[in-house]
């Protein structure tokens, strides 16, 4: 015969993992539904160092200025990103000029200035309803990179060089292979036609280099293995198919006007900080020493007076 | 865009020779990153892990009672179960996005999925374990129907259904790092963004997959000896 | 607009998607049977001369069978990062990664089906003079084979269905398109897992066919309670 205790054990088993499941769901459900009260600035970054360091940055610098800021990290690349603009799930995140204007935008190419893709950008967005703050600086551009190595076996110093390479791998993000900024671009602009895009995933394009994946790669001006000494080569890009590439903060016009004259200014007064030394120093700090991009932003805020 | 005058740029330190080295496993920075690396993304997915294995036995039990009750049913729900092992998980995420977006709804919905999907024939493989012998004679001392499921077949279901919770919360675990590809929370996290540094980042790498893999093992082990505490009479000896 | 909103033609778009890509789908699936394959492969070479020798032997339970509980809890991303560190970014580190994913159910499947060989057919096979490895080709391994086809459908569907995450590691195959929401759509994304499941489904099919043909006549195929539960699935 079943003991009476057994019984009660699986009972109480199963009422007690149907309550947790209930109470559980029911916290993390609250815990989710955001403040509504105050204008709460809410910062998103895309999916890669360099944004995690703007946005905590910008994140810090509000918090010290009082304001209330909820902050969205990794939220994914350009394109999902934007989608958690205008659908208001952020209302604020760094994006580059360049971008705006050819890869949200969809222009063919971007003005042949950087205050010009700037000023553009900066109208385009408005006609949307969001504001571009000031520009940073400094910038940073897609190249197109190779090993020193394989650059000295094929004399390759600008990228309509590589038309010399028989059939090769270019490797990249995976949003890389439909973006004008990108392997369309490099394509189309430079007559590559012996190009063959290979998605890199997840993983860094350097990775892909190193092992011989991809021939060429579609890297970043800020990325720190591009400090010299560097154990790669960028191509030359001529033609500026990457376009211009500084930071300005997308805010929701709205929540601009909410928040009140001293929001604009801190952050401006943040941008104006990050020159082209100031982030890559922060790149390096955060990629290749692994501190976190809190400690990294916290440093340089306090070392500016901007906390 | 003119500055005015230039940034301090503070000295931030470089990271420890073991870490710059690239070296097989750094413990200076386990130790250094476990308070804001390790340790939440360990709680989040412990807490995603809770979450969809209660939900999913839930759901599992009140389905496997359903098709032990009318035995039509199981065929059906047999054939989803199936159908979800060849569906490929990451895509399981991505789907759900549209309906849920990026969140932890999203999330527990695809773990939930995946729990249901092996408990289910487990439990109801488990209730139809009772031997019909058994049955009778609960029936011939006059138990009704009801309370021969509870006092005889559900006790006597019990190591199937503690065996299938320990594959469900062993692969629960394990699927859960997949949940980084949407959300950046759990054990995942750490090891998509370590790949995507410049060096992909060995010690970030192991540490946040050596965890998830101790996780596992230790709820399993935990299971076994819940699976023992509620079944008293395997252990009887001869 | 890249996560789309979906609706209920959400399905229908789907299947307009295979059939608006023909090439893209075919080479995707090309670049992955290719990656499982080799996998599979690779996996089969370890596990199962391992879990059939430790099953004639009736040694090594513990492995045998802690090899499917440990390789449960093995996530696939760590896997394939783990390789990635080791092998660097190519074929090699995925083809491993997955590997390893399978070895569990061919292992212990192996181990299983050789071990669990009825007792008295081996005494009877002992008397009639059959010498050890006789004993083992003769009358263990026909009588294992349904056990260890279950282990290889098993080890090949969850590679098959794991496969697509490669694609985060520059591994290729339809993972390139299911990762790849913002070019692809959530068409994409739901055609191409349509036809992970449509290779999964092949490759069962393909090994229950292979099981048919050579299996012995006398060997029943044994009806085996939960093989999904039994399995489970894991680390995808």
């Amino acid at each position: 015969m079943i003991r009476k205790h057994t019984r009660r054990a699986a009972k109480a088993a199963f009422a007690i993992s149907f309550g947790v499941a209930i109470v559980v769901g029911g916290v993390v459900g609250t815990a989710r539904s955001a403040n509504r009260a105050a204008p709460t600035i809410v910062i998103g970054t895309k999916n890669f160092p360099e944004e995690f360091i703007l946005g905590e940055l910008y994140k810090q610098a509000l918090e010290a200025k009082g304001f209330s800021v909820s902050y969205k990290e990794n939220i994914g690349s350009t394109e999902v990103i934007q989608t958690a603009l205008t659908s208001g799930k952020i209302n604020f995140y760094p994006e580059y000029t360049g971008v705006i204007v050819q890869d949200v935008f969809h222009h063919a190419t971007s003005p042949s200035t950087a205050s010009a893709t700037y000023a553009l950008a900066k109208k385009l967005e408005a006609a949307k309803g969001f504001t571009l703050l000031d520009a940073t600086p400094f910038y940073d551009t897609d190249v197109l990179a190779v090993t020193n190595a394989t650059a000295k076996k094929y004399g390759l110093k600008t990228i309509s060089d590589l038309k010399k390479v028989g059939t090769f791998d270019l490797g990249g993000m995976p949003e890389c292979q439909t973006r004008t900024t990108c392997f369309l671009g490099y394509t189309k602009q430079y007559g590559l036609t012996n190009a063959k895009f290979k998605s890199d995933g997840s993983v860094s394009a350097y990775a892909a280099l190193d092992s011989g994946a991809v021939l060429a790669a579609d890297v970043f001006s800020t990325d720190p293995p591009l400090l010299a000494p560097s154990k790669y080569t960028v191509l030359t890009d001529p033609k500026h198919i990457t376009g211009f590439q500084n930071v300005a903060p997308i805010v929701t016009t709205s929540v601009v006007s909410a928040a009140g004259p001293s929001f604009a200014s801190t952050v401006n007064a943040v941008s104006s900080k990050l020159t082209l030394p100031a982030i890559i120093a922060m790149n390096k700090a955060v990629e290749v020493d692994k501190k976190s991009a809190a400690s990294v932003a916290q440093q340089f805020l306090k070392a500016n007076g901007l906390t | 865009m003119t500055a005015a005058g230039g940034p301090v740029i503070p000295n931030f330190g470089s990271g420890s020779s073991c870490v710059t080295g690239d070296h097989l496993f750094c413990w200076d920075w386990v130790k250094q990153h476990w308070g804001d690396t390790l340790g939440p993304a360990l709680a989040q997915h412990v807490e995603l892990t809770a979450i969809a294995v209660s939900v999913g036995f839930v759901l599992a039990f009140s389905l496997a009672l359903l098709a032990h009750r009318r035995r039509r049913a199981e065929q059906p729900i047999s054939i989803v179960a199936a159908l979800v092992y060849t569906f490929p998980s990451i895509a399981l995420f991505q789907l759900l996005v549209p309906f849920t977006g990026l969140t932890y709804t999203t999330v527990e919905i695809a773990l939930v999925s995946y729990t249901l999907v092996i408990l289910f024939p487990n439990i109801v493989a488990g209730l139809e374990a009772a031997p019909p012998e058994v049955i009778e004679a609960a029936r011939g001392m006059g138990l009704t129907p009801r309370q021969t499921l509870f006092r005889v077949e559900v006790p006597l279901a019990l190591p199937a259904i503690v065996g299938g919770l320990r594959i469900a919360v062993v692969s629960t675990i394990a699927i859960a790092t997949i949940a980084a590809t949407i959300l950046p929370k759990g054990l995942g996290f750490p090891i998509f963004y370590a790949i995507a540094l410049p060096t992909p980042f060995k010690t970030e790498i192991y540490s946040a997959g050596i965890l998830a893999i101790a996780l596992a093992l230790v709820c399993d082990r935990a299971l076994v000896l819940l699976g023992r505490a509620v079944t008293p009479w395997t252990r009887v000896g001869g | 607009m890249i996560y789309d909103t979906a609706n209920t033609h959400t399905f229908v778009q789907a299947l307009r998607f295979i059939a608006d890509n023909p090439g893209l789908l075919a080479t995707k699936a090309l670049e992955q049977m290719e990656l499982s394959g080799a996998a599979i492969g690779l996996a089969l070479l370890v596990a199962l001369p391992l879990g059939i020798v430790l099953g004639h032997l009736h040694r090594g339970s513990g492995v045998a069978i802690g090899a499917s509980l440990f390789g449960r809890s093995l996530p696939s991303i760590f896997l394939i990062a783990v390789f990635l560190t080791v092998l660097g970014l190519g074929f090699e580190n995925n083809m491993v990664a997955l590997a390893v994913l399978a070895l569990g159910p061919i292992l212990t499947n192996a181990y299983l089906g050789v071990e669990g060989v009825d007792e008295d057919a081996v005494e009877a096979a002992r008397g009639m003079g059959l010498s050890r490895s006789g004993i083992l080709t003769r009358i263990e391994l026909p009588l294992a084979l349904p056990l260890i086809y279950i282990g290889i459908r098993v080890a090949a569907v969850t590679v098959v269905a794991t496969a697509p995450i490669a694609a985060y590691a520059g591994g290729g195959g339809l993972g390139d398109i299911i990762a790849n929401q913002a070019s692809y759509r959530l068409s994409g994304v739901l055609g191409a897992s349509i036809c992970v499941m449509a290779l999964s489904a092949g490759v069962w099919a393909l090994l229950l066919a292979l099981q048919r043909a050579t299996t012995p006549k006398g060997v029943r195929v044994a009806r085996v309670q939960n093989p999904a539960g039994e399995l489970g699935k894991e680390g995808l």
